[in-house]
């Protein structure tokens, strides 16, 4: 035995005298570890060596994944994140959700350069995934601006508030020292169509002290796909990626001082112009319809969507070692409803065949104080956040939602317009205790009192024991919440049919109240993980984390209560206030969600100066609803939300990442397997199986300065499977959408493109 | 037999270190560059490094344990205050504020030491090496005034992958 302790001894002791006699350029070239802020007040942490599961994706793995938005982008790189692309869903259609480990879209903080960003002003109300929930849109974040992703997979409201229970996104924007980069990409799926052109730019400009001044522009176009049948119309309705317009402009600035502060921060804007359909209406829909459409009409919904944040901090450190925080982001997001080729079958052949529908905004803003010092083997961390919230909604024109509704979407109605607001703040105190190289102990806690629900104390303690020079232990235990949102405290949508009301109604409206709606009150999760990593050499980790997180109160949004499937008591209540059925937002059910990650990772340098960067990641998330809060009022516990809820998502991803570079070329390829779900339509499962894809990109150095890529996404365009058996006009083998709107990579087939970048 | 080689294979991959952080980069990288500088006096036996504040847990003493620099034994220093910088071939010093780096880099002035941090600003606050990460991989920037001042001479083949600042 001690003889091979000898041996590799000799080897390590050689390897390291390899290293230091390296060529300068060389070691310039060495890479360090990849590191992330999110999850510890104490600065970056190497991945490998957290004490809680963190990912981080590179700008540098993004540009060779081909993918031109962010929601994409992720999909491809992280197990366990699910981003489907709907169609004929309303809004749904237009800004698209995530989800971390099958939970819920609002159960999942996002950063931007560790601020917490605003969510989207839709409220999801349809069928989809993410039903009752309003998530950030990734996708207003033009991607050569970022520098890095980093990926928290554990609970965390005990540090950043309310919504971090499955995890925490922190996006990073390039910041000093990145070339100035501007590129081209163009692409068509394989059946022709969903055409996409881009264009971006990102010029840094550095300041002193090696402050910068980075300026990105992008503007993209991306055209329809179109994968429905006729069914039994003369014409097919739409199902496929939506005809969408985007401007993305961003400005992230540091100015350091002669003094040592910083003063920073960051404008973020986006504006998209996007066109879906609704449902195809034929000739025989209403005896209206032919008044101005002879052969039927395809309602188009069209949404303009305005997003804008803006951050301003300074931040320095004081003489005796303090340092300080102050930064403020504004958020705000706006939806414009629009709709043509419509019309409102009340007003007959005087009907208008465009509409405005209505407008929603979410404005958020948010004032940080951070603090921080060290302590000698404590590291302390505290701070204080006020949040400000508004929610509103204005109404749509009349013929959109009197005499009956506009055919495709009802615009909003006067009674539907809100205008509310609220306040939040929050104290914390994040304590770091690292008593030798070989433990860490991290304990947080963080109050937070908000003025609608109330107050939320939340803890969390993460351990982490390095075993052996190779193997990390590590283990996390926390409290969390998430608060209810506006939208779902406020949002409603009601149409008047033959005189009697019917939709989406206030959590304090009458009828709600009647039929037993109490106020939102917060979700509180419990959350723990325990897992290893294993790093037995410089260019290997394999990391194993099991996670557990229990959701109590989750708020989802109602099943539609009257007619048949309500109790006398409820049709009463219904009929007393002059409404045909009503959902409202409700803290329903209790939930589990458990599984596990395990992730390998693994570089390998050859002698003709080659090399191979390879990743391994499988996630396994079980959701399961356990109980149900008031289960007799039928509010939320129809088979169709249990269902969605614990099948709707894959349980199981794989993502298999390959990229082997050599001289001017490096080839990526990427294989994803996606677990398998299911769909419920007139109350029965229909199971879709698990697939397999291929994502290719090749891409050619021509020169330092300019690259050129070419490559496939979904290689061999593969489709989920089609709905098994007749169903309905709309869904099943013979309905108009072939697909289940869960698929998690969308129905759109593959997809070609090319790119050139050029830094200078 | 291959029994032995599961050991040997497993004694190997677990006497390695893991991923390198930042922190064990820049060991590396100063031990580097050090070959690309030359001092006025390079009479002495040992070469010095003196750091000030260590932030960089044992990464130094693990890269120069057995590693030579300039074919010359490593030293470590590891100091807390200032008063305590002496003649020294490198001195780290981490970061600072504005009024105690000037103080620090006149004392270094004194040491004949090539200063080096990745303090933001360094170099243009007349600190000499500046060493920071882009992307993961290092950047260095150099003061070549006040290299001069310190009487260091930097080899051409450093300042053309560096990117080189003049004056303060």
């Amino acid at each position: 035995m001690k003889k091979y302790i000898l041996t590799s001894t000799l080897l390590s002791s050689l390897l390291l005298a390899d290293t230091l006699d390296s060529d300068l350029e060389d070691i310039l070239n060495m890479q360090s570890e990849l590191s992330a802020e999110v999850g510890s007040r104490s600065g970056s942490v190497g991945t490998s060596s957290s004490i809680v599961p963190t990912d981080v994706i590179t700008h540098e793995q993004i540009k060779h994944s081909g993918y031109t938005n962010l929601s994409d982008a992720l999909r491809y790189f992280v197990s366990g994140y699910n981003s489907p692309k709907t169609s004929i869903a309303d809004g749904s259609d237009h800004i698209r959700i995530f989800t971390l480990r099958g939970m819920s879209p609002d159960q999942v903080l996002v950063l931007v350069n560790g601020k917490r960003i605003h969510t989207s002003a839709l409220l999801n109300v349809n069928a989809t995934i993410g039903r009752g929930s309003s998530g950030v849109d990734l996708d207003t974040i033009p991607l050569v601006a970022v520098e890095k992703i980093e990926i928290l997979r554990d609970g965390a409201a005990a540090q950043y508030g309310s919504d971090a229970i499955s995890g925490v996104v922190n996006i990073i924007l390039k910041g000093y020292g990145f070339d100035s980069e501007a590129s081209l990409h163009t692409g068509i799926r394989d059946k022709k169509d969903g055409e996409r052109v881009s264009a971006s730019a990102f010029v840094s400009l550095p300041q002193r002290y090696d402050g910068y001044t980075n300026l990105t522009i992008e503007a993209s176009q991306q055209q329809k796909t179109q994968r429905a049948r006729k069914g039994a119309y003369l014409y097919p309705s739409h199902a496929g990626l939506p005809k969408a317009k985007d401007l993305k402009l961003l400005l992230n600035n540091e100015t350091n001082l002669e003094n040592d502060a910083s003063i920073y921060s960051n404008i973020i804007f986006n504006y998209r112009d996007s066109e879906a359909s609704a449902f195809f209406r034929p000739a025989d829909h209403n005896p209206a319809t032919t008044l101005l459409y002879p052969d039927g009409f395809l309602p188009m919904i069209n949404a303009k969507i305005n997003d804008a944040s803006f951050t301003l901090g300074i931040k320095d450190k004081t003489s005796s070692g303090l340092n300080w925080d102050l930064s403020n982001t504004l958020g705000y997001n706006e939806i414009r409803y629009y709709l043509t080729n419509s019309m409102n079958y009340g007003y007959g052949a005087t009907s208008p065949r465009s509409f405005n529908l209505g407008v929603l905004r979410f404005l958020q803003n948010s004032t940080n104080l951070d603090l921080k010092q060290s302590f000698g083997l404590f590291e302390l961390a505290g701070g204080v956040e006020f949040r400000y919230e508004n929610y509103e909604i204005k109404s749509g024109d009349e013929a959109s939602y009197t005499n009956g509704i506009s055919q495709g979407f009802a615009g909003y109605h006067p009674d539907n317009a809100q205008d509310k607001s609220r306040k939040n703040y929050a104290l914390y105190l994040d304590a770091l205790y690292k008593p030798s190289s070989d433990f860490t102990l991290d304990i947080a806690t963080r109050y937070e009192h908000y003025n609608d629900f109330g107050s939320t104390l939340n803890a969390k303690l993460a351990l982490g024991y390095k075993a052996s020079q190779n193997l990390l232990l590590r283990a996390s235990a926390s409290t969390g919440f998430r608060a209810p949102s506006l939208a779902q405290s406020y949002y409603s949508q009601t149409s008047t049919f033959g005189g009697l009301v019917e939709g989406t109604f206030r959590v304090d409206d009458e009828i709600s109240r009647a039929l037993g709606s109490k106020d939102l009150k917060a979700e509180k999760s419990r959350h723990f993980t325990i897992g290893a990593i294993y790093s037995p050499t410089s260019k290997t980790s394999l990391s194993i984390d099991y996670f557990h997180t229990k959701v109590n109160d989750r708020i989802m949004l109602s099943n539609e209560i009257g007619g048949a499937g309500a109790t006398p008591a409820q049709n009463a209540i219904l009929l007393a206030h002059g409404v045909d059925k009503a959902r409202f937002f409700t803290n329903a059910v209790d939930t589990h969600t458990q599984g596990v990650d395990l992730k390998l990772t693994h570089k390998e340098e050859f002698a003709n100066s080659s090399s191979l960067d390879s990743t391994i990641w499988y996630n396994y998330s079980k959701n399961e609803v356990i109980s149900f809060n008031n289960p007799t009022q039928n509010r939320a516990n129809s088979f169709e939300q249990v269902d969605r809820m614990e099948h709707g998502q894959p349980k199981e991803a794989l993502r298999i990442l390959n990229s082997y570079n050599i001289d001017k070329t490096t080839i990526t390829l990427n294989v994803s397997r996606y677990g398998k779900y299911a769909q419920v339509i007139e109350g029965k499962q229909y199971d879709f199986n698990s697939k397999w894809l291929c994502d290719v990109d090749i891409s050619y150095a021509f020169s330092k300065s300019l690259d050129l890529f070419v490559g496939a996404h979904n290689l061999f365009d593969t489709y989920p499977n089609e709905w098994s058996g007749v169903i309905n006009n709309n869904y099943g083998s013979t309905g108009v959408k072939p697909y289940s709107r869960y698929s998690p990579f969308g129905y759109s087939g593959a997809y070609y493109y090319a790119s050139l970048a050029y830094r200078f | 037999m291959f029994a032995r080689v599961l050991i040997v294979l497993f004694v190997l991959f677990t006497s390695l270190n893991a991923y390198q952080s930042e922190k064990e980069i820049q060991a590396q990288v100063i031990g580097k560059i050090s070959k690309f500088i030359t001092w006025q006096d390079e009479t002495k036996e040992t070469f010095v490094i003196t750091i000030l504040k260590n932030q960089f847990g044992s990464a130094f003493d693990d890269t120069y344990k057995d590693a030579k620099i300039k074919g010359k034994k490593v030293v470590i220093n590891y100091i807390q205050d200032p008063s305590q910088i002496k003649e020294c071939n490198v001195l780290i010093i981490p970061a600072l504020s504005s009024s105690e780096l000037k103080l620090i880099l006149e004392k270094a002035k004194e040491a004949k030491a090539l200063t080096i941090s990745d303090q933001k600003g360094f170099a243009e606050k007349s600190g000499i090496v500046q060493i920071s990460f882009v992307a993961q991989k290092v950047k260095l920037k150099i003061n070549l005034d006040s290299a001069k001042d310190a009487n260091l001479q930097i080899n051409s083949s450093l300042l053309q992958i560096a990117e080189v600042i003049k004056g303060s």
